[in-house]
C-alpha cells in the first residue's frame, strides 16, 4: 500500500506537466503583484477567450502527434472552415447548416491529408505544409483577399463567446470541456485510442500486430480537420470577421502547446490535459506581454522561441529527472541486492 | 533495340524531367503570349525571382544533407531589412552587405547549434526560427520605415546592367554554379551527400556528420542573408511579411527538381530549374491575366505532384530497367 502510494507520488513528481503547471502558477502569482489588472475578471475571461482557439488546435495536433504524424495545416483549415461557415450564413442558411458545412470541409481536408500521407506516402510535414498552403491559398483566392463580414447573429454571438451563458461561462468553453473529455476518453478508454498510441510508437510493430495502420492514421488526420473546423466556427464568432490571414501562425502555437503538454514529434506520446496546459501557458505568456506594455509585434518572436524551448524542455526533462533519481534508486537497489563479489579466477 | 532501357535512363537522369517540363512550359507561353519571350520581360522577371533562386539553392543543400531549413524565407526578409537599415544609417555598401549576410549567417549558426548540438527536430526548430525572424522584421519595420536609402552604391549592387542582364541575376547565377560545384566536386560535397544518404554509415566511414550538418545550416543562413541583400538593393524598400510563403516556393522548387526529402539525392542546378519552372508558370499566368492569388494553391499542388511524380517515375525507371535486364540475360518474366 505504502509502496504503491510512493510509486504514484514518484510518478507525479517525474510528470513534466507538474513543472509546467508550477511555471504557470508562478507566472500568475508574479503577475498578480506586478500588474493588479491581471486578476481582474475582464482580463481572466480575455485569457480564456484567447486560449480557446489554440486549445482546440492543440488537442487536434496532440491526437495527430500521438498517431506519429504532424498536421501543419490546422491553422489554414481553421481559417477556411471559418470562411465557409460565414459565407454559408450570408447565403441565408440557418446556423446549424453552416456549421455542418464547415465541419464537413474541415474533416474533408483532414481526409486529404490522411490520403496523401498514407496512400501516396508523402512525408507528413511536407504533405500537410502543402495542403495548408493550398487551403489558405484557396481562401485568399475565393475571398479575393477581402474579409468576410456581416454574418453575425445573436445566436452566433453565443457560439463565439461574445454573449455569456451563466456568469463567466460561455458556450465555446463548454464545447472545449466536452471535446477534451470525449477525446481523452477515446484515447485512453477505447481500443481505437490505444491503437493510435501503438501506431505512433512504432508503425512497423503495429502493422505486424495486425493493426490497420493506414486507416488509423487517416482517422487521426480527419479528427484533426474536424477539430480545426470547430476552432474555425468559434473564432469566426469571436472576431466577427474572417480575414484570409486568419489562421496564420496558429499551427506553430498548436505544435508548441502540444509539445509543452508532453506530446513527442516521434509519436506515441501526448495527453489532452497536457495540450490544454500547453495552450494555457502560451496564452498566458502573450497576455503578460500585452499587460506589461511590450509591443505586440514581439509575440511572433516569442511564439517561435517558446516552440524551440518547449521542444528542448520536453527533450531534456526526462534526462533531468532520471539524472536526479538515479543515485537514490542505485543506493536502494544495492542495499536490497548487494553486489555479488567477483570471483577471483 | 531496348526502348524501355533508353526511356528509363532518360527519366532516371537527374534533372531531365524538370528540364523538359521547363522547356515545354516556356515554349507554351512563348507561343500563346507574345510578350512573354520579349528580352526585357524575361530580364525583368528573372531579376524578380533572384531571392527565390538563392534560397532554393540554400534549402536544397539542407535537404540533401538530410535536414531542412524552413527559416530561409523569413531570414531573407529580416536580412533585407537589417541590410537596408544599415545602409540608411549611412554606413556605406560594404558594412550593409556584411550586416545582411551576417544576420543570415547568425540564424544559420543558431539553427545548426540547436539542431546538431541539442539533437532536436530540424523541421520544427527552423519553423520556430522562421517565426523569430519574421517577428523581428515586424518589430524592426514597426520602429523604422525602411523606405529607401540615398546610397547609390548600395542600390547598384543588384541593379547595375552587365552582360545584358543585371548584377543581381549574375550574382544569383554565380551562387547556383558555386553551390553546384561545391556539392558535386569537393570533399565537403561528398560528405554532405554521404550524410544525407545515412548518418550512421557516414559516421562509420569517419565523417564528422554533426560538423557537416552544422556547416550546411550556416551556408544556408548566409545564402538567405545574401538573397536579402539582393532583394533590398533591387527594391530599395522592405516591408514586414514581404517574404512570407517564400519557404513554400523554395521547397516546391527543390522537390520539383527531384531533390529527395529523404536526403542524399538531388542537386543544386536541378532545384534551380525547379525554381525557374515555378517562376515561368507564375509570370506566364500573370501575362495571361490569371488571378495571381491562385498561385499559392499552385505552389502547394506542385509540392505534392513533385514528391509523388518523382517517386513514381523512379519506380517506373527501375521496373523497366529490371525488365530489360531480365530479357537480355534470358530470364522469363
Amino acid at each position: 500500500m505504502l509502496h504503491r502510494a510512493s510509486g504514484r507520488a514518484e510518478r507525479l513528481i517525474s510528470d513534466p506537466l507538474i513543472g509546467i503547471l508550477g511555471l504557470v502558477l508562478a507566472a500568475a502569482v508574479v503577475m498578480a503583484f506586478v500588474q493588479p489588472t491581471f486578476l481582474s475578471l475582464s482580463n481572466l475571461t480575455n485569457i480564456g477567450g484567447a486560449m480557446l482557439a489554440i486549445a482546440f488546435l492543440s488537442i487536434a495536433m496532440t491526437v495527430v502527434l500521438i498517431a506519429g504524424g504532424l498536421d501543419l495545416s490546422v491553422g489554414a483549415v481553421m481559417a477556411l472552415s471559418a470562411g465557409v461557415a460565414a459565407a454559408v450564413i450570408n447565403n441565408g442558411v440557418p446556423l446549424a447548416g453552416a456549421f455542418v458545412a464547415a465541419l464537413v470541409v474541415g474533416t474533408g481536408v483532414g481526409a486529404v491529408n490522411g490520403f496523401l500521407v498514407t496512400r501516396l506516402e508523402v512525408p507528413d510535414f511536407i504533405a500537410t505544409l502543402a495542403v495548408g498552403g493550398i487551403t489558405s491559398g484557396f481562401l485568399l483566392y475565393w475571398t479575393r483577399g477581402v474579409p468576410i463580414l456581416g454574418y453575425m447573429t445573436p445566436a452566433y454571438e453565443y457560439v463565439g463567446g461574445l454573449r455569456r451563458l451563466i456568469g463567466p461561462i460561455t458556450v465555446p468553453m463548454l464545447v472545449l470541456i466536452v471535446l477534451a473529455l470525449v477525446t481523452a476518453t477515446l484515447l485512453h478508454r477505447t481500443t481505437i485510442g490505444l491503437r493510435l498510441y501503438a501506431v505512433g510508437s512504432s508503425a512497423a510493430a503495429a502493422r505486424s500486430a495486425g493493426l490497420p495502420v493506414n486507416r488509423l492514421k487517416v482517422y487521426a488526420y480527419m479528427f484533426s480537420g474536424f477539430v480545426a473546423a470547430v476552432a474555425g466556427i468559434y473564432l469566426a464568432g469571436r472576431t466577427t470577421t474572417v480575414p484570409p490571414s486568419m489562421g496564420t501562425g496558429y499551427e506553430i502555437s498548436a505544435i508548441a502547446a502540444a509539445v509543452i503538454g508532453g506530446a513527442s514529434l516521434l509519436g506515441g506520446k501526448g495527453r489532452v490535459l497536457g495540450a490544454l496546459v500547453g495552450a494555457l501557458l502560451l496564452t498566458l505568456t502573450r497576455n503578460i506581454i500585452n499587460l506589461t506594455g511590450v509591443e505586440s509585434s514581439w509575440q511572433t518572436v516569442l511564439t517561435g522561441a517558446v516552440l524551440i524551448g518547449a521542444l528542448l524542455a520536453n527533450h531534456s526533462w526526462g534526462d533531468l529527472v532520471s539524472l536526479l533519481r538515479r543515485p537514490l534508486r542505485t543506493a536502494a537497489h544495492t542495499e536490497a541486492y548487494p553486489e555479488p563479489t567477483t570471483r577471483e579466477g | 533495340m531496348m526502348p524501355g532501357r533508353r526511356f528509363s535512363r532518360l527519366i532516371g537522369t537527374d534533372g531531365a524531367a524538370i528540364a523538359i517540363a521547363l522547356l515545354l512550359v516556356g515554349a507554351l507561353f512563348a507561343v500563346t503570349v507574345p510578350e512573354f519571350a520579349a528580352v526585357g520581360n524575361l530580364r525583368y522577371f528573372v531579376a524578380e525571382e533572384v531571392p527565390i533562386l538563392v534560397i532554393t539553392a540554400a534549402i536544397a543543400l539542407t535537404i540533401i544533407v538530410g535536414g531542412i531549413d524552413l527559416s530561409v524565407g523569413a531570414v531573407l526578409g529580416l536580412s533585407a531589412g537589417v541590410s537596408l537599415w544599415t545602409s540608411m544609417s549611412g554606413l556605406g555598401p560594404v558594412p550593409s552587405v556584411l550586416a545582411g549576410v551576417g544576420t543570415g549567417a547568425l540564424f544559420g549558426v543558431v539553427n545548426g547549434l540547436i539542431i546538431v548540438g541539442l539533437r532536436l527536430n530540424d523541421f520544427i526548430v527552423t519553423l520556430g526560427t522562421l517565426n523569430v525572424a519574421a517577428g523581428l522584421l515586424v518589430v524592426l519595420t514597426g520602429r523604422i520605415q525602411l523606405t529607401g536609402t540615398d546610397d547609390d552604391a548600395y542600390v547598384a549592387i543588384a541593379r547595375t546592367p552587365l552582360l545584358g542582364v543585371t548584377t543581381g541575376i549574375l550574382i544569383a547565377a554565380a551562387v547556383a554554379v558555386l553551390m553546384h560545384l561545391l556539392l558535386r566536386y569537393t570533399t565537403f560535397g561528398r560528405r554532405v551527400r554521404a550524410t544525407g544518404l545515412g548518418v550512421e554509415p557516414a559516421r562509420v566511414a569517419g565523417i564528422d556528420t554533426g560538423r557537416v550538418k552544422f556547416l550546411c545550416y550556416v551556408v544556408s543562413g548566409s545564402l538567405a542573408g545574401l538573397g536579402g541583400v539582393l532583394l533590398a538593393s533591387r527594391l530599395n524598400s522592405v516591408q514586414a511579411a514581404m517574404t512570407s510563403g517564400y519557404e513554400l516556393t523554395a521547397v516546391a522548387a527543390a522537390v520539383l527538381g527531384g531533390v529527395s526529402l529523404a536526403g542524399g539525392r538531388g542537386g543544386i542546378w536541378q532545384a534551380v530549374l525547379g525554381a525557374l519552372f515555378l517562376a515561368t508558370l507564375r509570370q506566364g499566368f500573370r501575362l495571361l491575366g490569371v488571378d495571381p492569388m491562385i498561385f499559392a494553391m499552385i505552389t502547394g499542388l506542385c509540392i505534392i505532384v513533385g514528391v509523388v511524380a518523382d517517386r513514381s517515375l523512379r519506380d517506373l525507371a527501375n521496373r523497366l530497367t529490371l525488365r530489360d535486364t531480365r530479357r537480355s540475360i534470358g530470364v522469363a518474366q
